[in-house]
């Protein structure tokens, strides 16, 4: 049993090679100090800032308007102007609130939402800080931010802010379970909780989501991760007219300002986890390492031992086609945003669990076909010389995803129609 | 390292009388999410980022977040009502409390490593850990720390397979008791309809089953009614 179990250990020492080891030298410390500085204080505050912009922008373009031009060429300086705006505004807080808990609560939410971003490799040697169990750090500081968003209701002595509270953490706990539960089979290819290593792997084998279990988690992650960030159609917790923006409505000046600083930071955080996990960071082609393979065999997590031009060129390509897919991500969810109405609250929770829990639990089962079947490193399919793997893998497994999806939605028509049996009859027999 | 163990230590002792001492419900629940975080920390300097990460998401993300839950769903919504200290409770208390730490001091103090190895109460330093790629083994000790997350998985599912299968059993068994629990009154179906009214859009909405008697009117139950 021991011998069986070193022998694992053995056959596993090339993966745990790769497996990131933090010194804390003082090269580490000023790489994580430029980070802090630059990209945390400078670079991604910037970037929500011209998120709004854009936003406005999109969201004026579907409903045929101009949208921001007064400030500057385009309204371009107009984020700046809001951010001075919100800054001197006075804030206010209400005589009944409870005063530290009212600070605290948006403190909570953007440091969940700033924390996310420390794993994410935006490129070679571009990771702020590489953890090896990744993925479960990003679940656990994204579950801080309904603690925030509850701590902000409660405190504002109000119950449009309460009833917000209420219905977030109960729309945020929902929806972590399929968003979790989605992440699970990129956890399984990889065969690592690393982003770095999901990166490289899919470098190795191309993006996870040409795949018919990676598109299914893919969407699944999607829909969730939007539900996560409290965006139509899944804004509830914060309903303008029912609920006058729920846990914030008692904020003001720049404590709202923060909120809203929160909310785009998420987006965008989000976007960049499902650039990195399902759409293979920023390789520029699906089944090719085409700018970071030019470096020969190097692993994402480190810089190499000499930068040179054609490093720092490959580096430009790969944070480029990044933030192009991230862009891209947003961009649709501006575009769901401007498009659909919000949902109703029972239908949102039966969403959550009766079809995007069920789908991503078996999701995880026709994952590991797929890995069986292609990735498993020795399976070999060759029709005349060419490796068919990939195929073979979606004339197995695309079949049964559509036969789960069928599957589940019918499941749920069925009970509906029987739970609408059940409670219009009482009432026909009185 | 030391200082920062001391100072983390000192922090996680501050929110745990925390704690206890506040008045308020909600006050309360965030010094123990304060204390939470701090445990957090020091698995970190113990170089266990993967429990620390579970410890943010169970005890944080989950527990906390049921807490403040249920302290919503109670009547005394803002939290600011909590008992006032018994006097009486104070010495069983005192002696339970002092009981607990003088078990748990004598028991790290006096506790006996493994054959051949030093006991963990007295280690101050770990043993120095081989690397991948310096021509040294990998040790299933150094792979469980370097790989934590990995052979935390493994262990999980070849030999704590029956724990693991037995608590999620109990989990699920909790998980439907307290659904059975709370549905029953619900289910009533002679409770008298009033409050929300399920339409037929709605499915499975839970009435609020407020019997006549209760609220203090005196109009009889709907059960002579239907029947």
């Amino acid at each position: 049993m021991a011998t069986v179990n070193i022998a694992m250990v053995w056959a596993d020492a090339l993966l745990w090679a790769q497996q990131p080891q933090i010194e804390l030298s003082w090269n580490t410390v000023i790489r994580w100090a430029l980070w802090l500085v630059l990209g945390f204080f400078g670079a991604f505050p910037g970037i929500v800032a011209y998120m709004v912009w854009a936003e406005r922008k999109v969201a004026a373009r579907f409903q045929d308007r101009i949208g921001p031009n007064r400030v500057g060429p385009l309204g371009l300086l107009q984020p700046i102007a809001d951010a001075i705006k919100l800054i001197t505004k006075e804030n206010i807080v209400p005589r009944t609130a409870d005063q530290w808990v009212h600070l605290l609560a948006p403190v909570i939410i953007l440091v969940s939402a700033f924390l996310v971003l420390a794993v994410v490799p935006f490129g070679i040697g571009l990771t702020p800080v590489n953890l090896p169990s990744g993925l479960i750090y990003l679940v656990a500081v994204s579950s801080l931010s309904p603690l925030g968003i509850f701590l902000a209701g409660w405190s504002s002595r109000n119950k449009y802010s309460l009833l917000g509270a209420m219905r977030s953490v109960a729309q945020l706990v929902s929806y972590e379970v399929p968003q979790v539960l989605a992440t699970v089979p990129v956890v399984l290819w990889a065969g690592s909780l690393s982003l770095n290593t999901i990166f490289d792997k899919q470098m190795e084998h191309g993006w996870f989501v040409f795949s018919p279990p990676g598109f299914l988690g893919f969407l699944i992650l999607l829909i969730a991760s939007i539900a996560e960030v409290n965006r139509t159609p899944f804004d509830l917790p914060e309903a303008e007219s029912e609920i006058i923006a729920g846990f914030h409505t008692e904020y003001s000046g720049m404590r709202f300002g923060l909120f809203f600083l929160a909310e785009y930071l998420s987006v965008f955080a989000i976007s960049c986890i499902m650039t990195a996990i399902y759409f293979g960071g920023g390789t520029l082609v699906p089944w090719s390492d085409f700018p970071a393979g030019t470096l020969g065999a190097i692993h994402s997590a480190y810089l190499p031992a000499s930068i040179n031009a054609t490093f720092i060129l490959v580096n430009l390509v790969l944070v480029a086609v990044f933030f192009a897919k991230v862009g891209f991500f947003i961009f649709l969810m501006f575009w769901v945003r401007a498009t659909l109405p919000r949902m109703r609250v029972d239908r949102l929770m039966n969403y959550a669990w009766k079809s995007l829990v069920p789908l991503s639990i078996a999701n995880v089962l026709v994952a590991a076909i797929w890995y069986e079947l292609v990735l498993r490193p020795g399976v070999v399919f060759k029709v005349a010389g060419w490796d068919v793997r990939w195929f073979v893998g979606t004339l197995v497994t695309a079949p049964i995803v559509l036969l789960l999806i069928w599957l589940v939605a019918r499941c749920n028509r069925l009970s509906e129609k029987a739970e609408v049996a059940s409670t219009t009859a009482p009432a026909a027999a009185r | 390292m030391t200082y920062l163990f001391v100072f983390i230590s000192v922090l996680g002792l501050l929110a745990a009388l925390g704690t206890v001492l506040a008045r308020n419900l909600v006050h309360a629940g965030l010094f123990l999410v304060a204390f939470f975080f701090t445990v957090a920390c020091q698995f970190v300097l113990l170089e266990a980022e993967f429990l620390a990460a579970v410890q943010v998401l169970v005890y944080i993300g989950a527990v906390a977040i049921l807490l403040m839950f249920a302290i919503m769903l109670t009547r005394n919504v803002q939290g600011d009502m909590t008992t006032t200290t018994s006097r009486t409770w104070l010495l069983p208390a005192l002696v339970g409390g002092l009981g607990l730490f003088f078990v748990l001091m004598f028991g790290i103090n006096d506790q006996v490593g493994l054959k051949g190895r030093m006991t963990w109460a007295s280690a101050s330093t770990r043993p120095e850990i081989p690397r991948a790629g310096e021509g040294k083994p990998v040790t299933p000790r150094s792979a469980a720390i370097n790989d934590m997350g990995r052979m935390v998985g493994r262990e999980m599912v070849t030999r704590f397979v029956v724990p693991f299968e037995v608590a999620g059993l109990l989990l699920t068994a909790a998980l439907v008791g307290a659904v059975v629990v709370a549905y029953r009154e619900g289910d009533d179906a002679e409770s008298p309809r009033r409050g929300i009214q399920p339409t037929r859009l709605h499915g499975a909405v839970t009435v609020q089953a407020t019997n006549g008697h209760a609220d203090g009117s005196d109009l009889p139950s709907t059960a002579s009614v239907t029947s």
